[in-house]
């Protein structure tokens, strides 16, 4: 794929698009955290999102699940667009798992009931069954043994594992990822890049907000570059750290690399 | 390095050091804590001083006193004017509490058992011993009380009590899992069977007094208060303005107003806003007052529980797919609620204590049965005040402190603080 363009048709080469913002802005009080974002994810894509602190990164993929409410544009995902019907986003967020910078695994639950919880609750699945299917995601990520743990009782990487396979649980069909490694001791980056990774190549349609490069190089079928809450642009990796275009991710790969 | 480890030793590097002992001779210790420099010479004479003095006049007290006031009032400050006839019914609730009580801590060391199996670890009961550790206020305070009898039918209820509660026990221990799941049920029924038992037979509770209205205005009053301020707590950061607006309103309305205002209006006031037809008892009027009063307290102290639940687990609950309700339910209150239990605790003992206030409405709990009983013909006069306010504070102070050492318990339980 050698596509430079979000709109470029290559996207479509894998299936109809998943994710579809147009015109997407955000405002925070009287700061403008997004501006006219367009962007289109394709089934099975693994699109990895970089930037300088502050330039929305975060904010884009809360925007995603309604996490944030955005001011104007459209979001669709998964065909459905994202209204202030609670039920609507919460069909929009039962496709969509989320992995956190900081973990935000339950404390006082058990790290199998971590991940039966929304299969139970939201999917109203029998308890058995839940937690076989939990602990085929546990195993998924390697992490099988730690099931009756609480989760203080796990190390950084161990947790945000467990984490994945909390949202892997729902079986979505997308999954965002906020800064995943971003929180974690450098010894424990690998274990969850890793997972990350064999979940990019079983073919999960993901959006990953990073500063791991390696990781975008590995496994990302477009690297969008962003800046104060726009696209400035987006590529193949190879294309993408080879031969920036615009000066503004020049500057960036020059700091980061 | 785990036992198993078969490296060699040299491999393994030399083995750590203990921690140095301190290790210090009784006048090295002495010189050391008590006397190193000027001002801890200084404080070690005064507080020495203040403890003998403390001591002696505790000793003197003990020998001179004279217990004959709570010999003869006894019944008065347990259960204050109710009945003397019908004193088997709160005998009755009182075996019928120990059945239930224990039922509940054996179904809790069953359950405890239970996941240890699950989890292949290895669990073994403390036993008595450990039960009678826990709880040495009460019981200690309860020996007293006995020993204050004189009749032998007191002796024979604590007995029963005992033996109700050590049946309980073993019954909650050994009953299969699956019948455990519904011991809170039998709890439940055991509760109304007691309180059935005390109101029966023409025995209002408007007649209740002594300790035994204390305890039951403390648990009554958290059982309304508790869930009243839960809700007001929900309320104050629901999105509904209205909702919220009332919550908000209620919340500081009641806690700028004093509790004793509030028992006044009850006993007094309420009567005239209400049809004569739906008159309630006194002592109901005081239970409503002080719940309603309790719950604006318990509202703001969940309050300050769901301030201390990290934004992000709400974040993760709603990313699920979850409902509100039960984001606020599953993830939202467990957390809040664990994290108010030191505080809760506070309000629940300042609330045994209050209860005391009921003085002001002439209900006669264990506080208004010591001050009748020093003005008594018998005891008129003679500075009793001095053997019968010990007595009353003993009784709070017993509860109060077992209170606060299970909630100590029940926090390192749930590991709060260990995130």
């Amino acid at each position: 794929m050698t596509n430079t363009s979000v709109f470029s048709d290559a996207t479509r080469v894998k299936g109809e698009p998943i994710i579809y913002l147009e015109g997407v802005d955000k405002y925070f009080g009287s700061f403008q955290a997004l501006k006219d974002i367009n962007m289109r994810v394709g089934h099975q894509e693994v699109v990895v999102v970089i930037g300088p602190s502050g330039s929305g990164k975060s904010t884009l993929i809360r925007c995603i699940n309604r996490l944030e409410k955005h001011d104007r544009g459209v979001i669709r995902v998964g065909g459905v667009e994202i209204s202030d019907d609670i039920r609507n986003i919460q069909e929009i967020r039962r496709e969509t798992g989320m992995v956190f910078q900081q973990f935000n695994l339950f404390p006082h639950l058990t790290v199998l009931d971590n991940v039966t919880l929304a299969p139970r609750e939201v999917r109203h699945m029998p308890r058995g069954e839940a937690e076989a299917l939990a602990m085929q995601m546990l195993e998924r990520v390697r992490i099988p043994e730690q099931a009756r743990k609480y989760p203080g009782q796990l190390s950084g990487g161990q947790q945000q594992r467990v984490a994945i396979a909390r949202a892997l649980a729902m079986q979505p069909q997308v999954m965002l990822f906020d800064e995943p490694t971003s929180a974690l001791d450098p010894e424990m980056i690998k274990e969850v890049l890793d997972a990350m990774v064999e979940l990019a190549k079983s073919g999960m349609t993901m959006i990953v907000v990073t500063h791991e490069m390696g990781f975008a190089r590995a496994v990302a079928d477009r690297v969008v570059f962003m800046s104060d809450g726009q696209i400035v642009e987006v590529g193949t990796p190879e294309h993408f750290f080879t031969n920036p275009q615009e000066d503004r991710t020049k500057l960036f790969l020059s700091q980061i690399l | 390095m785990t036992l198993d480890d078969t490296r060699p030793a040299e491999l393994l590097g030399p083995a750590p050091e203990p921690p140095p002992e301190e290790d210090l001779s009784p006048s090295e210790w002495v010189r050391i804590r008590l006397f190193a420099t000027w001002y801890d010479t200084l404080f070690t004479l005064l507080f020495g001083a203040g403890f003998v003095w403390a001591a002696r006049a505790l000793i003197r007290y003990l020998i001179s006193a004279d217990f004959t006031i709570l010999r003869v009032n006894l019944a008065l400050l347990m259960v204050g004017r109710f009945p003397r006839d019908q004193l088997w019914r709160p005998a009755v609730a009182l075996i019928l509490t120990g059945l239930l009580l224990g039922l509940l801590a054996g179904a809790a060391i069953g359950s405890a058992r239970d996941r240890a199996a699950e989890a292949g670890e290895e669990f073994s009961w403390d036993g008595w011993l450990a039960v009678v550790r826990r709880f040495w206020p009460i019981l200690a305070f309860i020996v007293l009380t006995l020993s204050f009898t004189q009749t032998v039918s007191p002796w024979l209820v604590a007995a029963a009590t005992l033996a109700a509660g050590a049946f309980g026990h073993w019954m909650g221990r050994t009953i299969p899992a699956g019948v455990r799941r519904y011991s809170w049920l039998i709890a439940i029924a055991l509760l109304v069977a007691a309180f059935l038992v005390l109101i029966t037979g023409g025995v209002g509770w408007e007649d209740w007094g002594g300790l035994q209205l204390n305890i039951f205005l403390t648990v009554a009053g958290i059982a309304l208060a508790f869930p009243l301020g839960l809700l007001l707590a929900l309320g104050r950061r629901s999105s509904l303005p209205a909702l919220q607006g009332a919550s908000v309103t209620y919340i500081e309305f009641i806690r700028g107003v004093p509790l004793i205002t509030l028992l006044l209006l009850g006993a007094y006031a309420l009567g005239f806003m209400l049809p004569d037809s739906l008159q309630p008892s006194r002592t109901t009027r005081i239970l409503i007052a002080i719940a309603l009063f309790e719950a604006a307290y318990i509202a703001e102290v969940v309050r300050g529980g769901f301030n201390a639940v990290p934004p992000g687990q709400v974040e993760a609950s709603q990313a699920l797919g979850m409902p509100p309700w039960k984001t606020t339910r599953l993830i939202v209150l467990p957390q809040a609620l664990r994290a108010t239990i030191p505080a809760m605790v506070g309000q629940f003992i300042s609330l045994y204590k209050d209860t005391t206030l009921v003085i002001v409405v002439a209900l006669l709990d264990i506080l208004a049965a010591a001050q009748a009983s020093t003005s008594q013909p018998d005891f008129l006069a003679q500075g009793l005040h001095r053997v019968t306010l010990p007595f009353v504070g003993l009784a709070f102070w017993v509860g109060s402190y077992t209170m606060s050492r299970e909630a100590r318990r029940l926090e390192k339980r749930l590991g709060v603080g260990e995130r």
